[in-house]
């Protein structure tokens, strides 16, 4: 159970309850026992879990269970805005502290953009795998990977630049 | 470029996805305009984040006990009843229980290899990664950027140590790729270095001297105070020293000679 702990990772990122991602890693190993003749030996076997994970999601999570809470054309807008916010000359050093005063905040902030950008993030930066193997594993051409990914890693740093204004005016109230 | 169609290109650069003309057109807009530049800057401290924020989180012992006891995954033994297929068949997914058997022990195998006590030593099994990289069995990921391989590896053992490095460019020698692999339930960072047609890999990891095998030559430099231990599997030559906590076993196929002496004149007592 090698890819136990990735398996996990990407399945808490797909479902919102610990113990449904829980559900999902062990319902996925009992689908990959199952259509196991269809491994080719060799190939990349993390991938080959993720994908069948992913569609056993899809199968029977998704309807009932989907995991949203921005709507995708608010979420265009928001990925929009990012780029016209970007500061046009020295963005100064506190903009880069920013990412590492919320570390912690990174997988709750996730969860608020929508999926179909939250999963190339979570497939490419947590998964390492290449534009072509999340491309497969969410059956989608490769331009759509990259164009997600980078749509997606708009919108998180827009939730977590929220997620700071938020807890200054916290203080301020304080 | 305008910065609009900069903006996948950027995503791209950051995931050293892009390559020939698009890298290079990208790479010459981030030159001139100080905007994108903060923008990919900001993007790639932000994947290094996300990457370790995956890495903080893992499957719960819990998770692991229920897949190992879980009957469809892991099939019991037979009881002496003869009515149990009965009532196991009616849920039994697999048409064929002999194949199930067998893709068990597939899954069960890798497991047993993690529980099992080490037979072999770290510091031989790293011989035989390096076998097995050089072989094709073990692919690595691809160094186009030193520092980037470099954050990879530290953020996979959550920045608890670093990867060894070694200068080898007198050699022509550079880091090709790497690969972080658990080796008898130890975190090892991998480095291979290569050029002049030769190969040489450093694995680095967190141990004590009592990680050397037992059929490794020890030498003591008395000039650095530091023990450097050589030993030999399967055609290739290793060197394994030890900084503070941190283990390096340098691996390759040049001869045990030349690898100690190289070894010893590029490390550093600590």
């Amino acid at each position: 159970m090698g890819h136990l702990d990735h398996l996990y990772r990407v399945a808490v990122h797909l479902v919102k309850e610990t113990q449904e991602a829980e559900d999902l890693v062990q319902e996925a190993y009992v689908r990959a026992l199952g259509s196991y003749e269809q491994f080719s030996p060799g190939s990349n076997l993390k991938a080959w879990l993720t994908r069948i994970l992913y569609n056993f999601f899809i199968d029977d999570y998704h309807q009932k269970r989907r995991w949203v809470s921005i709507e995708d054309g608010a979420a265009e807008k928001e990925a929009s805005s990012y780029w016209e916010r970007v500061p046009a000359e020295n963005p100064g050093p506190e903009n880069r502290l920013l990412l590492k005063e919320l570390k912690s905040k990174i997988s709750d902030a996730l969860g608020k953009i929508p999926e179909e950008f939250r999963l190339p993030i979570v497939l490419v930066d947590m998964g390492d795998f290449s534009y072509l193997e999340a491309a497969a594993i969410l059956s989608c051409p490769v331009g759509t990977v990259r164009s997600r990914l980078s749509r997606g890693r708009r919108l998180l740093h827009n939730q977590l630049k929220e997620y700071v204004a938020t807890e200054e005016k916290k203080r301020a109230k304080q | 470029m305008k910065c609009e169609d900069a903006r996948e290109l950027i995503t791209a650069l950051v995931d050293e996805e892009l390559s020939g003309a698009e890298r290079f057109s990208v790479e010459g807009h981030l030159k001139d305009c100080l905007r994108c530049r903060f923008v990919y800057e900001e993007e790639q401290a932000l994947k290094r984040e996300i990457g370790a924020a995956g890495f903080r989180l893992s499957a719960s012992p819990e998770l692991r006990s229920k897949i190992l006891s879980d009957r469809r995954i892991f099939p019991g033994p037979e009881r002496s009843s003869g009515s149990w297929t009965k009532r196991i068949l009616p849920a039994w997914p697999f048409p064929r229980p002999a194949l199930a058997l067998a893709l068990a022990v597939v899954l069960i195998l890798p497991m047993l290899y993690f529980m099992r006590t080490p037979s072999e030593p770290i510091s031989l099994a790293a011989v035989e990664i390096q076998r097995k990289i050089i072989g094709g069995e073990i692919s690595v990921r691809k160094a186009s950027n030193p520092d980037e391989l470099r954050q990879w590896q530290v953020r996979a053992v959550n920045g608890e140590f670093a990867p060894m490095e070694y200068d080898l460019s007198s050699m022509n020698m550079l880091p090709a790729g790497g690969v972080v692999k658990e080796i008898n339930g130890r975190k090892t960072l991998v480095t291979v270095y290569t050029g002049n047609g030769l190969t040489i890999t450093c694995f680095t990891f967190l141990g004590t001297e009592e990680d050397a095998p037992k059929i490794a030559s020890v030498f003591f430099d008395a000039e650095k105070k530091m023990k450097f231990y050589s030993f030999s599997k399967d055609g290739l030559n290793a060197v394994l020293h030890r900084e503070r906590s941190i283990i390096c076993i340098l691996v390759s196929n040049i001869s045990g000679d030349e690898l100690l002496a190289m070894v010893r004149a590029k490390v550093q007592p600590s």
